[in-house]
């Protein structure tokens, strides 16, 4: 099967003129402008599989939101190839848009104003959908997205978590096949980031779509992608499967004893406590030096256990890792 | 509706269907503007109260210039009744014209337009069809005014009149839209659009015969004024409730048409220009 994305060497230098300093220098910039050029990507290349879920990550100005706005066609590379769904996207912005759907977390193609039906409908005409297979099309994605009850409030009355999730449902009403999401949770509290999450995974796995996205939180990556493409001055320093970059990353185990005791002593060589709530241990298990089922047995060993869990430890911290091993 | 992967091998569309999508999304646009504009009713009722205000100044002015009459001035030339029903006219088409170059001075500026480019239809296109509803409630909701003024003056033009002033007041409405349009799309080149802004203004001011009908300018400013579209904007829908015939209705109206069509691929070339340049460069 071809693949969803194909990027090949995809280069983008921006080109700002210089400012002079001095009485005249506003004036011998008009006649004589110099410029700066700043290459915010140079030259990655890397493949999509249709249904894959991939998070393009990276520090600010890094060059992941210039490489999403490549590949969704509103920016026109430097240098390189790019295809997606068979399309070169700066060439057929037009055709491709009918067959993507994108959510910029801080920008909104909703009408403030409007009662968000109205808006829909009109995201209809212009992605000229059939009326009939679009209700139905809306009536599915609003019940899905729990958005079914403020469908006749205007966005600019919603908060950020209720206006996000109709930005999601206006960028699906189109059935696109592939979705870009770019900070697709910045601003929302924990409640809602988690069921964006839940949504957009869940949404994909239904309708086989291919997701693109670009994050700066870890949970976003940890709990909607598959595989992690970290980019860094340009260029991609690393892409490789979710897991395996936690396992790679990380070797490390988080063991939490829930017990009767307040607090559990569990002495060993590789084991260190992290900080938590009264009748919760967390331990971290350097896995290297000690093994988990010794630190367990270790704990249990003491009695009045009510529940013992053993984690990897949340993406952030693989993401902080991955950084520090870069210099980044 | 399960999305299925479509290729460009898979997706090509006849260019007339496009062209009937564009119209359709368009009318959906015009549509939003036009209830947008209703709902803010408020807003609508202070429009026309500015507008009733605006009247009665400017009705009075040109109410004392016409019974002075002061010899040597194109007061003497002034039709019988004075020029209250002109300026009911011309305000009500400046007054009605929602002021897009804003919305496109924001769009561009504040980098919106990238997620508006992501959209299989003209950003352009769908700004300016939604200005227009807006417009047109604004035209509706401003028009009984004026019926009252003309009422109240007892300068009942007829209903020929009224027919001819009201159909190339919306031609006139639609010239101000594009001219606005045109303005508010310098914004890809120019930090403000307000300076194009007054500079436009000050045409539809002298030029359009905003206050005074062009008809009472002499020479060269007369042959200016008369050839610029600004005339078509403002002085032709003015002029007809004074006075038109048929026949010089329908050279207005030719006008009209020959503007709209000049201003419309003037826009769309800058437009066009102006989208390449974003492309090119990145937005805000």
């Amino acid at each position: 099967m071809k693949p969803a994305v194909t990027v090949q060497d995809l280069r983008k230098t921006y080109r700002q003129p210089r400012r002079r300093t001095g009485a005249f220098g506003g004036l011998r910039g008009l006649f004589q402008p110099e410029y700066v050029e700043l290459a915010a990507v140079a030259g990655v290349s890397f493949e999509i599989g249709v249904g894959e879920r991939v998070a393009i990550i990276g520090p600010h100005g890094a060059g992941k939101s210039t490489t999403l706005k490549m590949l969704s066609g509103v920016l026109e590379p430097t240098g390189g190839e790019a295809q997606v769904l068979g399309f070169t996207p700066w060439r057929e912005r037009r055709a491709l848009a009918y067959r993507i759907g994108v959510v910029f977390g801080q920008r909104s193609q909703l009408w403030p104003e409007l009662p968000a039906r109205d808006s829909f409908a009109l995201l209809r005409r212009i992605y000229d959908q059939p009326a009939e297979a679009f209700a139905r099309r809306l009536g599915e994605l609003a019940e899905r997205f729990g958005v079914a009850g403020l469908l006749d409030q205007p966005p600019g009355r919603m908060s950020l978590g209720q206006r996000m999730r109709c930005e999601i449902v206006a960028s699906l009403l189109h059935a696109p096949a592939l979705l870009f999401l770019d900070e697709p949770t910045i601003g929302l509290d924990v409640t809602a980031k988690a069921a964006i999450r839940d949504f957009i995974r869940e949404q994909s796995a239904r309708e086989g779509q291919t997701v693109v996205l670009t994050s700066h939180d870890a949970r976003d990556i940890e709990l909607v992608c598959e595989r992690v493409i970290v980019i860094n001055a340009g260029r991609i320093v690393l892409d490789e499967a979710t897991e395996g970059l936690r396992r790679r990353f990380l070797a490390r185990k988080l063991v939490t004893v829930r017990s009767v005791a307040p607090r559990l002593e569990v002495e060993m060589a590789g084991v260190t406590r992290r900080p938590s709530e009264p009748h919760t241990t967390v331990l971290e298990v350097d896995t290297a030096r000690a093994r988990v089922e010794a630190v367990v047995a270790a704990a249990l060993a003491h009695g009045g256990i009510d529940d013992v869990s053993v984690e990897d430890p949340p993406m952030e911290e693989v993401v902080h890792e991955i950084y520090a091993a870069l210099g980044v | 509706m399960r999305s299925t992967p479509l290729w460009a091998s898979e997706a090509a569309r006849p260019w007339t269907r496009e062209a009937f999508a564009d119209l359709r999304a368009a009318a959906g646009a015009f549509r939003v503007g036009l209830t947008g504009a209703f709902t803010a009713w408020p807003a609508l009722v202070g429009r026309v109260a500015f507008y009733a205000v605006c009247l009665m100044v400017l009705g009075a002015f040109w109410g004392k210039v016409g019974a002075s009459r002061l010899p040597g001035t194109l007061a003497t030339r002034l039709p019988p009744g004075g020029l209250g029903p002109y300026v009911g006219v011309t305000e009500w088409v400046v007054i009605s014209v929602v002021s897009v170059q804003l919305r496109f001075e924001d769009e561009v500026r504040s980098g919106a337009l990238e997620a508006r480019l992501l959209r299989p239809r003209s950003w352009a296109l769908l700004l300016i069809a939604e200005a227009a509803g807006g417009t047109a409630a604004r035209m509706v909701a401003i028009a009984p005014a004026g019926f009252a003024l003309l009422l109240m003056t007892g300068l009942w033009p007829g209903p020929q009149a009224l027919a001819r002033t009201a159909l190339l007041a919306v031609g006139g409405a639609v010239l101000t839209l594009l001219v606005y349009a045109l303005v508010g799309l310098s914004a890809f080149w120019v930090r403000r659009v307000l300076p194009a802004m007054l500079i436009a203004q000050k045409l539809m001011f002298l030029l359009g015969g905003l206050f005074a009908p062009i008809s009472l300018y002499r020479g060269w400013l007369h042959a200016l004024a008369f050839a610029s579209p600004f005339a078509a904007q403002l002085g032709f829908p003015g002029q007809a409730i004074l006075s038109m015939s048929w026949g010089g209705f329908a050279r207005a109206l030719a006008a009209q048409a020959a503007w709209a069509i000049t201003l419309a691929i003037v826009a769309a070339l800058a437009c066009r220009a102006g989208v390449a340049k974003t492309l090119r460069e990145g937005a805000s």
